[in-house]
């Protein structure tokens, strides 16, 4: 822990470095970036609201909270596979603590994350949704996700290096959840008897705490958030302990 | 200038590679040798029980044929790999340049890659900025700082590599082969450094190749075999002897 904020500079160089790349790949840049998510909402719209007849008041608000929070969670998971593995010449020949990789790819993904409320506030003002002061609450919403996903990120990230198929399997996982976690449709659209398997998928939970303050214009119930956050907390522990535990072993796999 | 506690302790090191060949690739198989109870690796060790205590303000020499265990262990004292087994106390900051060209972008300038660097040895942005000019002057490199590194000749790499390395002051500075590149001029102004290292106190652990590189700037080596220590003393003495060993391996072959 200590060893991180030490390197902290690092830790943001890290970050701006892997923005950087991520503006320049294309020419649109940062413009692309929160294109992505709008068309994808724009999609979700045309195929549900209109194909399936889905009714659900406000559903590209709904929807496109969905998407920036799935986006950050999936592509943070798996940028944090990646990342060890990436930088594997340093790792094996220079003391710098692992966990700044998986920690740097987490907090780009936070920025992005960030960047990318700018449409979904124009979504807001576009659609005439009402806003509350709730949204004053994103900032730890976001925190909550972002120490979620970290936790995972850490201790996804070493198994990465040590079978190079976990990525592939994970990513295969990632789908499976996408459609267990109501990021585009509505908890209701499922029978009764399923409810279950969702109600008990803890993105899920964190989801909610993300988007209550968007759609629904309100801070989480306490109850919810009190479980939100130890949920967070045990994943980030979790995580972090297995990585520590095996992150002596990384420099011989990569 | 060694005082009574030892900068570095080794207590009966080593260190266990698993062959790249034989390590399981992939979850999937992993999973079936698991089942079928196969799971074997075969092992190459490569320290086999090192005990060593370097003091402060000493320079050691380390010496032996290729894969005799030296790289693997300044990299065990640079904390870059684990010990399999034994105990390792390195009390303070190293400072390695492991191989050259690590922790280097080479598509950033020289300037870029001197805070890059820095930042991965551990310093603060603050700290870079202030040692900047005198990381630059130091270098030698003048305007080839804002060109990318990799128009840079592995000698330049080196002065780069060498002069952020050592704008700090570390306990214990460690270089893996690193004197034999650079020009003449380069390798007396690293000498003055690594003198005035020694004299505040720094300890220095030199893999070399070259005899006259081991003799020039440390006074006690150790000769590695077969990653365990042959010989430990006086340089000249342990140059000698492994020199000597050297020769009649030729002969007897």
């Amino acid at each position: 822990m200590t060893d991180l904020f030490r390197h902290r500079d690092l830790i943001w160089h890290l970050v701006q470095r892997d923005l950087r790349v991520r503006y320049r790949r294309s020419t649109l840049g940062l413009l692309w970036t929160m294109l992505q998510p709008l068309l994808m909402m724009l999609i979700l719209h045309v195929v549900f609201s209109h194909a399936f007849r889905m009714e659900l008041y406000g559903y590209p608000v709904y929807a496109l909270a969905g998407i920036l929070f799935w986006n950050f969670f999936s592509q943070s998971i798996v940028a944090s596979m990646n990342s060890l593995r990436g930088n594997a010449s340093i790792l094996s020949k220079l003391p710098v603590p692992k966990a700044v990789f998986p920690v740097a790819t987490v907090v780009s993904g936070v920025v992005n994350l960030g960047l990318a409320l700018v449409p979904l506030f124009g979504i807001l003002m576009f659609t005439g949704h009402p806003m509350t002061l709730a949204l004053l609450f994103l900032p730890v919403s976001i925190l909550l996700a972002a120490l979620f996903t970290l936790g995972a990120g850490l201790l996804l990230s070493p198994l990465a290096v040590f079978f190079s198929d976990v990525v592939e399997l994970v990513t295969v996982v990632l789908t499976l959840m996408m459609y267990l976690t109501p990021i585009f449709y509505p908890m209701t659209i499922l029978p009764e008897q399923y409810r279950w398997v969702v109600r008990f998928n803890p993105v899920r939970s964190i989801l909610e705490v993300f988007r209550d303050p968007i759609y629904y214009g309100k801070i989480p119930p306490a109850q919810h958030l009190a479980v939100c956050a130890a949920l967070a907390l045990v994943v980030l522990a979790i995580g972090a302990f297995s990585f520590r535990r095996s992150s002596d072993r990384i420099p011989f796999y990569i | 200038m060694t005082t009574n506690r030892p900068v570095i302790e080794l207590d009966g090191v080593t260190l266990c590679y698993r062959l790249a060949k034989q390590r399981i690739p992939s979850f999937k198989e992993y999973a079936l040798h698991w089942v079928r109870g196969a799971l074997t690796y075969e092992q190459l060790w490569a320290l086999k029980g090192v005990t060593l205590a370097v003091g402060r303000g000493e320079a050691l020499g380390i010496i032996g044929r290729n894969g005799a265990g030296k790289s693997t262990l300044l990299k065990v004292v640079s904390r870059v790999l684990a010990p399999t087994g034994g105990r390792v106390a390195v009390h303070g900051r190293v400072a390695p340049i492991l191989e050259l060209g690590t922790g280097f972008d080479f598509e950033l300038t020289g300037r870029e890659n001197i805070f890059l660097n820095g930042l991965l040895l551990g310093h603060p942005k603050r700290e870079i900025e202030e040692r900047y000019d005198a990381i630059v002057d130091f270098s030698g490199l003048g305007d080839f700082i804002r060109s990318p590194v990799r128009n840079y000749s592995s000698g330049m790499l080196a002065r780069l590599a060498f002069s952020v390395l050592t704008a700090w002051t570390p306990e214990v500075l460690v270089l893996d082969e690193f004197l034999a590149v650079g020009d003449v001029h380069f390798l007396r102004k690293c000498e003055d450094r690594l003198e005035q290292f020694k004299a505040s106190g720094t300890t220095v652990l030199l893999v070399s190749h070259s005899p006259e590189s081991i003799l020039e700037n440390t006074r006690r080596c150790i000769w590695l075999d077969e990653g365990r220590v042959r010989l430990d003393g006086p340089t000249a003495d342990v140059l000698a002897a492994y020199t000597a060993s050297a020769e009649e391996a030729v002969a007897s072959s």
